[in-house]
């Protein structure tokens, strides 16, 4: 690692410039690389919102000649009951894979592997990295043959006289739950061990000798020396889940009926499938809204922490 | 409440624990790769997992073609070139982000989190047609362009954290030297993150690595599409006609550059967690 | 300093790509088309990989620009109709589905044919029930057939042997396919004895070869050309439902976690029926493309395994049999520079000689009368003749552009009838329902 300690954080001091030049000097840096998330990302998530707005669509009159509908994609979209099922599905798939799986999990792992063996940390870190470095079009599809019928998991459980089910259709969700916490527990196990080996263990040792049990410790020294990790690990993990399209795409289409219809499926499915650009529009500016609500719910509570 | 001091034997204890369920957990994120090994090597393979009587690397043979060779040379120019160019315009960004205080840094860095969540199938139509207007339509660069764009929130935010890491204390020599803030960044801040540059790297060349619709929308020659789009001759359009082996064998060819070069990465970092810098709160 | 080099190369690459695409827009004297190019779906392909020195040498000064887009149905008519949308990317040349030829002439993406088809002599060639499928509503044909497919029941006749049943076998009615699947289930544990697709794992293959091959054999139809509304609900749909019912309940069809499985179409071609674990398949005449040498499931005993049956109608009314139709059309973009050269290369591709080589490349059934008695027609596949002798019977589906949304509706009600989480007249009440929805209450009408 680069520095090893806790890190001098705030920057009290400043380079020399003079007062004019000082300004410029700090805001023309940041000009490439904001323009062109201006250009890319800001100019056409303000054309979403607009399109939100219209009944445009890929084919049909639609395409040809929209109209300005006013708020008639969002009245259809709360006055439809599948769209309500799918932002519950989202939420307990975001809550089941990024908040408790891949949080909790890459927690642990990295607690786990906290100090033990470099040969094992390399291997087992290496393994869990390389679930997530796969393509997740290739992941989809190695699960889809993980979980089917005669797939590998009904093989091992059958192995060790269990009998397995048809997880695909039985509990679509859980199977895609799963299949992103394998995805993505790499990521939080890395930011969780980064802020772990800030943690110092003088602390630690001293809490030990003084009697505190390791979930005492744990509880009362690391965590909250790794809070600032833990905000940012959610809020990411938290937007990057909210997104997860291509996974469920492959494994469950959606399905059975719409059981793991996520708002990216539903959302693809009205653009795409039906090529109702406006409404795929107002869906996608709803599950920004989402992110964002999820965002606010992180800050609020990190703060209240302190 | 137990008030033991921890003694050396149920020391040994928990770390024989540890070390169980982290060879138990290394065995379950492995076991999902059976399936793509064993197609892979099997002729006929279907979707249930079997070892194949006759092992073969015919699949293998069959997709090394020279039109898949080539998306993989199309895809490490569109990776290769957004992984770079993302740390081109990522580092000057962060730079002020990380030392010039972060009272206008947070809601910025917030900001560009956010951007990350959206779907970037979401934003494909008007996108389209920014790249009709500014025909820009079927060229390598600007694809390259936008693909650094869908990643330069994550890279700005990583670098920043790592920028965090170097203490300003050397810069201040450099600064009295009376050295900008961007050459003391240049001279001594970059050559300090040498690890995190790489890591951010990795992390964008496997993003875009990945990234099927982006190329396939705003590239219309096939000549230029890469292996994310190339992947779908393995596919069918009706029924029966998915080739899973050769299925299996190319996403095995696909996912090796991505492997190798975190495992080079990994290497020039020193150790498994080199990454975890990068992710820092 | 870094920003003035990061500066520079945005700059040098912005101008890069801005100079790389000047010679890309239509100058005029090319000819773009755009095809789907999916899995070993490269029959397209490979026609117009044929056909372009031959285009070109038949129109000095013309080039043809080939745009195979590679990606599954949903992809392609995405990245096809936003290229439609600009006319600096719009193909000259598209090829599309036969049902979006409504929904895109509204669009205006494509330029009515009327009167290149009076002066082309092979038109008279093409079959009458075939011709229809490239036209609109509005009257105009927008498209020229590249051939279809036809949707019947594929048996085994080893299971068929021990089950006691003909190898010849003609059902008459739904009772006669629903008796014989009784049997096989009676006398051959162990296999599916009869799949009728459903539900909206599979997709299209529920609303297709699944519901309306049986509702059209009802006498019923889904959408009304005379009176221009869709229909529902109607008896004939409620007997469907029923149907569906009787096999998913009494244990005549696939388990309901196979059928509603994304890739359930997939394993019935590649494992259910080489494996002689499917008795009877109500399916389409593509299939063979699977098991053919070098296909992705190659089975050289296909042909003498398995036999071919028309579905019948409910009751055996007339005529006896019913198929539905797909396929795809060849058109011609509303905004190209070059109607007439774009007109000869359809001409060029939809020739007897070159119709009959994609036919063949793409596993497509015929739809020109002089193609059919060509040997090569039926070389290598022995159900072919069978296959092409359908289209005289064949029916397409409602080309609208709400028929997508109405179809997902349909699987989601035939899902509903399968699992047994609603019973025939619910699931019927509720697609009723939905269809008003989706088509405006004055655009359905009920006949039950």
């Amino acid at each position: 690692m680069v520095a090893v300690g806790l890190p001098e954080r705030a920057a009290t001091r400043r380079p020399p410039a003079r007062r004019g030049r000082r300004a410029a000097g700090r805001v023309l840096p940041l000009v490439p690389a904001f323009g062109l998330l201006a250009l890319f990302f800001v100019g056409p998530i303000l054309w979403c919102v607009y399109a939100s707005f219209t009944d445009i669509a890929l084919t049909g009159a639609g395409a040809s000649s929209p109209h300005l509908v006013g708020l008639r994609n969002y009245r259809q979209m709360f006055s439809d009951p599948a769209f309500a099922k799918s932002l519950w599905l989202t939420i307990v798939f975001v809550f089941g894979s990024a908040v408790v799986g891949q949080n909790v999990g890459g927690l642990a792992l990295a607690l786990l592997m906290n100090g033990r063996r470099r040969i094992v940390r390399s291997v087992v870190g290496g393994i869990v990295v390389g679930a997530w470095v796969l393509p997740e079009l290739v992941a989809g599809f190695m699960w889809y043959a993980f979980l089917s019928d005669h797939g590998t998991f009904n093989a091992l459980l059958h192995a060790v006289g269990l009998h397995g089910k048809s997880w695909l259709y039985t509990s679509p969700l859980l199977a895609v739950t799963i299949t992103n916490v394998w995805r993505g527990t790499a990521f939080s196990m890395l930011v969780y061990s980064a802020a772990l080996s800030n943690v110092p263990d003088e602390l630690l040792q001293a809490a030990a000798v003084d009697g505190a049990s390791a979930w005492q410790r744990l509880r009362h020294i690391t965590l909250p020396l790794i809070r600032r990790a833990m905000l940012t690990n959610l809020m990411t993990i938290t937007l990057q889940t909210l997104a997860v399209f291509t996974l469920i795409f492959v494994m469950t289409g959606g399905g059975p009926g719409t059981k793991s219809q996520t708002l990216p499926i539903f959302m693809y499915q009205e653009a795409f499938k039906f090529y109702h650009l406006g409404y795929g529009a107002a869906l996608a500016i709803v599950l920004l809204g989402v992110g964002a609500l999820f965002s606010l719910v992180y800050l609020r509570a990190m703060r209240k922490e302190v | 409440m137990t008030v033991a001091s921890p003694t050396a034997p149920r020391r040994r204890t928990a770390a024989v624990a540890a070390y169980a369920v982290l060879v138990l957990v290394g065995l379950a994120f492995l076991a999902p790769f059976a399936w793509l090994f064993l197609a892979s090597l099997s002729k006929d393979a279907q979707l249930n997992t079997s070892i194949p009587d006759h092992p073969t690397l015919r699949n293998f043979a069959d997709v090394l073609t020279g039109d898949n060779l080539h998306a993989l040379a199309n895809s490490l120019v569109l990776s290769m070139g957004s992984a770079l160019l993302t740390l081109l315009l990522g580092a000057p960004a962060a730079y002020p982000l990380s030392r010039y205080g972060r009272r206008f840094g947070r809601p910025v860095l917030l900001g560009l989190l956010f951007a990350t969540g959206l779907p970037v199938t979401a934003i494909m139509v008007p996108v389209y047609g920014l790249f009709v207007q500014l025909e820009l339509l079927d060229s390598v660069p600007a694809t390259v362009l936008f693909l650094t764009a869908t990643g330069l929130p994550m890279a700005i935010w990583m670098l920043k954290n790592f920028m965090d890491e170097v203490p300003i204390s050397l810069e201040e020599a450099a600064w009295v030297d009376g050295a900008s803030g961007l050459r003391a960044l240049r001279r001594i801040v970059l050559p300090l993150m040498v690890p995190g540059t790489t890591v951010v790297f990795t992390f964008t060349f496997a993003l875009t690595w990945g990234n099927f619709f982006v190329p396939f929308i705003l590239l219309i020659d096939p000549g230029k599409q890469p292996a994310s789009v190339a992947i779908y001759q393995y596919f069918g359009i009706q029924g029966g006609n998915t080739s899973y082996g050769l299925l299996a064998a190319f996403s095995i060819l696909y996912s090796l550059p991505v492997v190798l070069l975190y495992a080079v990465a990994q290497r020039t970092l020193g150790n498994a967690f080199a990454l975890q810098g990068a992710v820092k709160g | 300093m870094r920003r003035k080099s990061a500066f520079a190369v945005t700059t040098v690459m912005v101008a890069a790509a801005l100079s790389a695409c000047g010679g890309s827009s239509s100058d005029g004297k090319t000819i773009k088309v755009a095809y789907q190019k999916f899995g070993n779906f490269i029959g397209a392909d490979e026609l117009f990989k044929k056909i372009k020195p031959v285009f070109e040498q038949q129109n000095p000064g013309y080039k043809l620009k080939l745009i195979p887009i590679e990606a599954d149905e949903n992809s392609y008519y995405t990245k096809l109709n936003l290229m439609r949308r600009s006319p600096n990317t719009a193909p000259d040349v598209a090829y599309e589905d036969t049902f979006f030829v409504n929904s895109d002439a509204q669009a205006r993406f494509l330029m009515p044919l009327d009167d290149n088809l009076k002066s082309w002599p092979d038109w008279s060639q093409f079959v009458d029930n075939a011709k229809v499928a490239g036209q609109a509503a509005d009257g105009h044909t927008y498209g020229i057939p590249m051939g279809t497919d036809t949707r019947g029941l594929w048996y085994n006749k080893q299971i068929f042997a021990k089950a006691g049943l003909p190898a010849n076998w003609q059902p008459k009615t739904w009772n006669d396919v629903l008796a014989a699947a009784r049997q096989i289930k009676a006398k051959v544990p162990g296999v599916i004895p009869l799949n009728v697709y459903a539900g909206k794992g599979v997709g299209e293959a529920a609303s297709m070869q699944g519901f309306e091959m049986l509702l059209y054999g009802t006498g019923d139809k889904l959408y009304d050309d005379q009176t221009k509304k869709w229909v529902a609900p109607s008896k004939g749909m409620g007997d469907s439902f029923n149907f569906l019912k009787t096999v998913y309940s009494s244990g005549l069809g696939p388990t309901p976690q196979q059928t509603l499985d994304p890739h359930w179409s997939d394993n019935v071609a590649g494992q259910e029926l080489p494996k002689g674990k499917l008795a009877i398949d109500l399916d389409g005449s593509w299939l063979p493309q699977a098991w053919i040498p070098g296909g992705a499931s190659a089975w050289p005993q296909w042909s003498s395994t398995l036999g071919t049956a028309p579905m019948p109608t409910q009751n055996g009314q007339a005529p006896g049999k019913v198929t539905m139709s797909g396929g795809w059309l060849l058109s011609l973009g509303a905004r190209t520079k070059n109607a007439s050269a774009a007109w000869k290369l359809v001409q060029l591709a939809m020739n007897k000689e070159n119709s009959l080589f994609f036919y063949v490349k793409a596993t497509q059934v015929s739809v020109r009368k002089d193609v059919v008695d060509d040997p090569k027609y039926v070389e290598g596949n022995p159900t072919q003749k069978f296959w092409t002798d359908l289209v005289s019977v064949t029916q397409y589906r409602p080309a609208y552009s709400v028929y997508p949304q109405i179809s997902n509706q349909l699987q989601a009600a035939t899902e509903a009838v399968v699992t047994g989480q609603g019973s025939p007249q619910s699931a019927m009440n509720d697609l009723a329902g939905q269809i008003k929805q989706i088509a405006g209450p004055d655009k359905v009408e009920g006949k039950s």
